[in-house]
């Protein structure tokens, strides 16, 4: 039986489908046989940080749709051999989506894989929706500033009402958060909001600080999850996250992306 | 009906039984009802009270009621007692017991099953009170003692079984108790809203809305660990978290209405 993760966070653009790849990608080199799953209908992006557009042939709704076989779909990495991702639909309309096919699709994943990673959509509404409802547990992606942790907050509540677990009454999905795009500048300059505030607001455990660094962007733009360049302090906090993720106790550090001599002459950051 | 069948079964246990079996008998707390009455039973007390069922019919359904007797010295006979008891069970009210009475109102009382209790610190008729120490009974008389499995205290709201949350409250979420207080054992996010016709306690941090006392109750209160709240509302009157004085501002705080105002104070 797979472990069913979702990837969400309410506001948009803190970095879901980010971290949905680097987790994936780092499960995997782990040895998890690892899906990743675009829940974004429409507005897919999961397979291009993934580096895999050009391959999508068939997508996730073409398998609810009886369309095409889930292995059809399924779109093998060409670096990790336990990695795989089922794209989004570009082209139709999200009520495509149904809740029946999603099961289907979740139940005969779950026979194959170790790991599920659902990448949801922002916002709250039926791809959210769905992406978390049949979810184990969540990773909900935060940026450490007030709209982000509200739209976590509200996710949170959801988790624990509008999942399958809830309502059998199970106890809801097991949240996580993942602190990203993390400046320990900005918060020394009252930018930026301080983890324990976000920590004491959501009151859920930490799974991992990610330091805000140019190497998340780079790695996104060509297609190659950030967790495989380890030399960046980015990598190593997914690579962190993705040990807790697997039950592990280790220590919360917060590495700061290193400034060079020359980029400080030039007073920039890159 | 709570009352009057919790009372039932407890005299029942007490009643001797041929086969001696171990009983368990269990302490409850109620809440009850506390009507003033007058010494006179006139039409205006009648009508008086017609309104005031007709306005909240739910809040004395099922609730126990207690008779206070400040202000009617001169209702001693039976007979005075038993035409009290014929116009409250007209209105399908249940009258249990009586307070404030003086030693012949006790016994007059008794010979019709009402039982005698101390008045409750915080009734809110003390003002009215002639001669509390010389009305409180010396002796009771009763020939059916209340069951010890039943001690009624007059309580000054029907307050219901309230609603008790132990996780956070989350942005978007709405608690609504029915009926009573409602507590919150977690913090209450910025954006989630609490509404409840009694108090409020949140043993958290409180950063969304406290609506307490929705009913019109103006002696509702609300308690908090720490003061952060969007908005706080008793009885329709409220404050944003802009008319908060900083003195206030994550503080332990209870919120109350004094004369139409509604204040903020730190927990000592």
């Amino acid at each position: 039986m797979a472990k069913i993760i979702v990837v969400t966070s309410g506001k948009g653009g803190v970095g879901k489908t980010t971290s949905t790849a680097a987790l994936g990608a780092g499960l995997a080199m782990k040895g998890h046989k690892t899906v990743v799953i675009d829940f974004d209908v429409g507005l897919r992006n999961l397979d291009v940080i993934m580096g895999c557009e050009r391959r999508v042939v068939f997508d996730l709704i073409n398998v609810i749709q009886d369309e095409a076989k889930l292995k059809q779909a399924l779109i093998k990495d060409r670096r990790l051999e336990n990695l795989y991702v089922l794209a989004a639909s570009q082209t139709r309309d999200k009520d495509a989506l149904t809740q029946e096919g999603v099961e289907k699709v979740l139940d005969e994943l779950s026979e194959q894989f170790d790991y599920i990673l659902c990448d949801s959509p922002a916002g709250i509404e039926r791809g959210a929706h769905l992406a978390m409802y049949f979810a184990d547990e969540a990773v909900v992606v935060t940026n450490p500033e007030v709209s982000s942790v509200r739209d976590s907050d509200r996710v949170l509540g959801l988790l624990s009402s509008k999942t399958r677990k809830a309502e059998k009454g199970e106890g809801g999905v097991k949240p996580h958060l993942l602190l990203t795009r993390y400046d320990e500048a900005r918060v020394q300059k009252g930018e930026m909001m301080r983890i324990e505030d976000v920590e004491e607001i959501l009151s859920i455990p930490i799974l991992g600080i990610i330091p805000e660094s140019p190497a998340v962007l780079r790695a996104s733009n060509i297609g190659a999850p950030v967790v495989f360049d380890d030399k960046t302090p980015a990598a190593r906090a997914y690579q962190d996250a993705i040990r807790r993720l697997e039950g592990e106790q280790i220590e919360m550090r917060v590495e700061a992306q290193k400034v060079g001599l020359f980029s400080r002459l030039l007073g920039r950051t890159a | 009906m709570r009352s009057s069948s919790a009372q039932k079964s407890a005299a029942e246990l007490c009643a001797p039984t041929a086969s001696v079996q171990p009983l368990q008998i269990r302490g409850r707390f109620l809440t009850a009802v506390v009507l003033p009455v007058p010494s006179a039973l006139d039409e205006v007390f009648e009508a008086g009270l017609d309104a005031a069922l007709q306005q909240s019919p739910r809040f004395f359904a099922d609730a126990p009621l207690v008779v206070d007797l400040a202000a009617a010295g001169e209702m001693e006979t039976e007979e005075a007692f038993k035409e009290l008891l014929a116009l409250l069970k007209a209105r399908r009210l249940s009258p249990i017991g009586i307070q404030n009475a003086t030693a012949h109102q006790t016994v007059a009382a008794a010979s019709h099953g009402l039982i005698t209790l101390k008045p409750g610190k915080d009734t809110p008729f003390e003002q009215q009170r002639a001669q509390p120490a010389a009305n409180r009974p010396v002796a009771v008389p009763d020939p059916e003692p209340a069951p010890a499995a039943a001690p009624v205290p007059a309580v000054r709201e029907p307050m219901g079984t309230g609603l008790t949350i132990t996780e956070p409250v989350r942005s978007g979420q709405c608690i609504v108790a029915e009926e009573g207080d409602l507590t919150v054992l977690a913090s209450v996010s910025s954006g989630a809203e609490l509404i409840a016709p009694g108090h409020i306690h949140v043993y958290g941090a409180l950063r969304g809305r406290a609506l307490a006392g929705v009913g019109g109750d103006t002696r509702a209160r609300i308690f908090c660990q720490s003061l952060e709240a969007e908005l706080i509302a008793i009885a329709g009157l409220y404050k944003t978290s802009e008319a908060f004085e900083p003195a206030v501002a994550k503080q332990r705080v209870h919120a109350f209405l004094e004369a139409d105002t509604l204040r903020l104070q730190p927990l000592r």
